[in-house]
């Protein structure tokens, strides 16, 4: 009972980490926060769902793989059409997140124009048989959604650390002007860091899709879960969306189990402003204050 | 001090024209539209308040309206008070609850944000799950017609016109509020904390008295709103509606009280006249959204401020013409 | 001297940042009704003692009492509502309000109109508003500002600026005022205007301490000067006392010699 509803936890939790990851590398980029974060996700999930309809025959990793350009791809596309233009008229901030607000509406109803209102259902990626784990049964989607979320964790970490991009990256959200400077194309940086944020999601929307279901609105309260788990880890820091992400999904999944089912969210907001009542930098602020 | 001539003017103007509105368009649909605007436009001017004035930036405005809107409809319907003692006890309900979350006013920009996102998550779980309350997602039906003084309100003119005027009566509290010292401090905290703090301002203490003043004018929306649709359901709190009371504020123009007014009715009437769309309604809801913050960073107060402007400029022109003529 | 003829006292007062100790046990005494000089090579930690008193930080250790009363334990705002007053080195006023309005807030905290009587303007809360603009007027023609009241203080000119900032904080009649570097950026001219206001301000009863690295101004305005070097009290007199002052002339003043070789030395 323990192993299966932990190993629940760990999956939901590598999907909200997923997204809190977008979140918290674009707040870290531009100081916005990207409401329309959780329809990427949605995208992602729902263009994984149409490759399957068109060629059944997809493995799994490759319906991942379709999702992931699909968010990587509506994120650019976000940010070319308008984020960009936005900052460069120097608009103050919260038009910018209004913007993004807007996106998500924008987002929502066209997708509900396309794939329709009804819940669809992903075809079994990942095999049906559950696997025995520590005497429990464990569904496998599970497994391979925890599996496949934290080797894509590890890869973003990489990514980041060992190449020019990354490196750019990383420069850009400590300091863009010296970033600048020093011979970093910005417009280029800013489109990889929505691009990758936005690939991150759409691995979470192909992942959350093939857990339950895909639907147009799907992205909106998982979105705002994934913020409060970005929040929770201490916006910005890559690490503490990580583990925000993990600890919030297995929050969620052992009070629903636990507490009550109605109030598995209540928990997790309850802790959020707890948190940051004593904690106002966030997990990552522990060790922060601790050096 | 008073450089606020120009927005008194703006002021009286929008109340005058709010009451003569009825006479324009005497339909039962555009009543409840507008009695719609009103309450949209307190949710708005108590986030101005926090945003545009404190520059606190709440998400969860939501709950508050919420916990107004609930408290008014048990306080008519359960314990049979009168309308006119449930509409301030609705505001007292949203005050005590932003205590709670006082503590957090500490918190800085999106801290603060989530914090709020938080607690309306938690306000709009206890709606829906506390049946035997609130009716659950059933929703609370029977809400009484509001009455004053033993007259009941049927006619929706009437009704419409108590809601504009309570509506009316929050902004010149918020305008009276913004020229006086307590609005100059809130000013200053939202321009430069340090500097606050070395005048001696207690910031902390003024970015709460804000938070609870918001609050306040939210629950008292949320009483209006419980009595105009006699039936509340979870669903009118959710934190869309938070958002939605984002987009009216920014839209109309961060700062501007006028500009938030004119933001609720704006985004309360907009989807209704792109009904003509059909399906497409909200994509284009969407799309304006962004194009608006595209076109004017003041939002539409900033628009029409700077159009107004460019029409003086245009009127004022020829005078200098002259004078060098005269020269 | 005695610590009842001090308006502010400080003693020992030091503060660590990591490993830095920016501030080393310092004793300061400002008597009432002078100008006391704060002064150091850059790094030296005037800027952080001048935080310390005014309460932005706590220190690691010392204490700071004013008129004998402590307040160590009290922080910037707690310490502003007892008179102790400060300007910016970076110049920090509310940008979009208007000059008068940014000296009406220097005396929010000795009016008293709330929330209710902002509502109702009642009697006593118009006869409050009269009198702060009245006041914030007075401030504003003390430092020469009259006719840019009505200026929103973004797009006043840099000089100014740094006037403004000292009308708002000697609105409302401190008793002690701290001035972070008011000369820099200001012309000669400027400058000997400077001077002569710090003189007035004194001269109306509130003492002054003024970090400055504008020799002139210094000399000429404080009567008393204190010198931070390597956050230690390296010596303390009148100006010319300081002047003199060998141990100064090598650190501080001297250092116009010493440095390019210091700089030789590090690359």
């Amino acid at each position: 009972m323990l192993t299966s509803i932990f190993v629940g936890g760990l999956a939901i939790g590598c999907v909200y980490a997923l997204i809190a990851l977008g979140f918290s590398m674009i707040m870290r980029a531009t100081s916005i926060i990207h409401f329309a974060q959780g329809e990427v996700m949605m995208i992602g999930s729902m263009s994984g769902l149409t490759a399957v309809w068109l060629a059944p025959f997809l493995p799994a990793p490759v319906v991942l793989l379709v999702g992931m350009t699909a968010g990587g791809l509506a994120a650019v596309a976000m940010e070319l059409a308008a984020y960009r233009t936005l900052r460069r008229r120097g608009v103050p901030l919260m038009n910018i997140i209004t913007a993004t607000v807007g996106m998500s509406i924008l987002c929502i109803n066209g997708a509900r124009l396309i794939w329709g209102s009804e819940p669809l259902r992903y075809p079994d990626l990942f095999g049906v048989e559950p696997v025995l784990l520590g005497g429990a049964r464990v569904p496998p989607q599970l497994l391979w959604i925890a599996a496949a979320g934290l080797l894509l964790m590890a890869g973003l970490q990489l990514f980041l650390k060992h190449t020019r991009t990354g490196i750019a990256m990383q420069a850009v959200a400590q300091d863009p002007d010296a970033a600048q400077l020093m011979g970093v194309n910005l417009t280029r940086t800013m489109a990889a860091t929505f691009g990758i944020a936005g690939m991150m999601a759409g691995a979470a929307g192909v992942m959350l899709g093939s857990l339950f279901f895909s639907f147009f609105e799907m992205g909106f309260i998982t979105g705002l879960k994934a913020f409060v788990a970005a929040t929770l880890g201490g916006l910005g820091s890559i690490v503490g969306a990580i583990l925000g992400g993990l600890l919030f999904g297995l929050i969620e999944t052992f009070s629903a189990v636990y507490v009550s089912s109605a109030y598995k969210d209540a928990v997790g907001m309850l802790l959020l402003i707890l948190l940051l009542l004593f904690l106002p930098q966030g997990l990552v602020g522990l060790w922060r204050r601790g050096r | 001090m008073n450089a606020s001539r120009r927005d008194w003017t703006i002021a009286f103007a929008g109340i005058g024209f709010a009451a003569l509105l009825p006479f324009l368009a005497p339909d039962g649909f555009v009543m409840h539209l507008m009695t719609s605007v009103a309450i949209a436009a307190m949710l708005a001017l108590g986030l101005q308040m926090l945003l545009g004035v404190s520059g606190q930036l709440s998400i969860g405005q939501a709950a508050f309206f919420g916990l107004g809107a609930y408290g008014a409809a048990l306080m008519t319907k359960e314990a049979g008070l009168p309308f006119l003692l449930a509409l301030p006890l609705a505001g007292v309900i949203g005050g005590i609850a932003s205590l709670a979350m006082v503590p957090i006013t500490r918190l800085r920009g999106p801290y603060l944000a989530v914090a709020t996102l938080g607690f309306s998550i938690m306000v709009y779980l206890v709606l829906k799950n506390e049946e035997w309350a609130t009716g659950g997602s059933y929703g609370l039906i029977g809400i009484p017609r509001p009455e004053l003084f033993g007259f009941r309100l049927r006619d929706p003119m009437l009704w419409y016109w108590f809601c504009a005027a309570v509506a009316a009566l929050t902004y010149v509290g918020m305008l009276l509020l913004q020229t006086s010292r307590f609005g100059r401090a809130l000013h200053a905290v939202r321009q430069n904390e340090d500097a606050a703090r070395a005048s001696g301002l207690r910031v902390t203490l003024l970015k709460s008295q804000c938070f609870v003043i918001s609050a306040v004018v939210s629950g008292m929306a949320g009483a209006l709103f419980a009595h105009h649709l006699r039936y509340l359901n979870p669903n009118d709190f959710t934190f869309w509606k938070s958002i939605e009371i984002l987009i009216m504020v920014v839209i109309g123009g961060v700062g501007s009280l006028a500009g938030a007014v004119l933001g609720a009715a704006v985004v309360v009437v907009l989807p209704e006249l792109l009904r003509v769309v059909g399906d497409y309604r909200m994509l284009v809801f969407g799309a304006m959204l962004v194009a608006v913050m595209l076109v004017g960073e003041g939002g539409l107060a900033g628009i029409i401020g700077g159009l107004w402007r460019r029409a003086a400029a245009l009127l004022r022109r020829p005078r200098p013409a002259l004078r060098s003529a005269a020269e | 001297m005695s610590a009842a003829s001090a308006l502010l006292e400080a003693a020992g007062v030091t503060r660590r940042f990591g490993g830095l100790t920016a501030v080393d046990g310092v004793d300061l005494v400002l008597r009432p009704g002078s100008v006391h000089g704060l002064i150091g090579p850059n790094g030296a930690g005037k800027t952080t003692f001048l935080n310390l008193i005014a309460g932005v930080l706590p220190p690691n250790a010392g204490r700071f009492a004013l008129a004998g009363a402590e307040i160590t334990a009290l922080r910037d705002h707690q310490r502003a509502r007892l008179g102790i007053r400060r300007t910016f080195q970076n110049l920090k006023l509310f940008p979009e309000m208007t000059a008068i309005e940014n000296v009406a807030i220097g005396m929010h905290a000795d009016t008293r109109a709330g929330i209710f009587a902002a509502l109702f303007r009642t009697p006593a809360q118009r006869r409050e508003e009269a009198m702060i603009a009245e006041r914030a007027a007075a401030a504003l023609a003390f430092v020469g500002l009259s006719s840019q009241a009505r200026t929103p203080a973004g797009t006043l000119a840099y000089g100014h600026r740094r006037l403004l900032e000292i009308a708002r904080a000697i609105a409302c009649a401190p008793r002690v005022v701290l001035l972070d570097e008011p000369a820099a950026g200001l012309n000669e001219t400027e400058a000997a205007g400077l001077v002569e206001l710090i003189a007035r301000i004194r001269d109306s009863g509130t003492a002054v301490i003024l970090v400055e690295h504008h020799m002139d101004v210094v000399m000429t305005v404080c009567d008393e000067v204190t010198v931070l070097n390597y956050g230690r009290r390296l010596a303390h007199g009148t100006p010319a006392e300081i002047q003199a002052d060998p141990q100064v002339i090598e650190a501080y003043l001297g250092r116009d010699t010493a440095e390019p070789e210091a700089e030789a030395a590090a690359c």
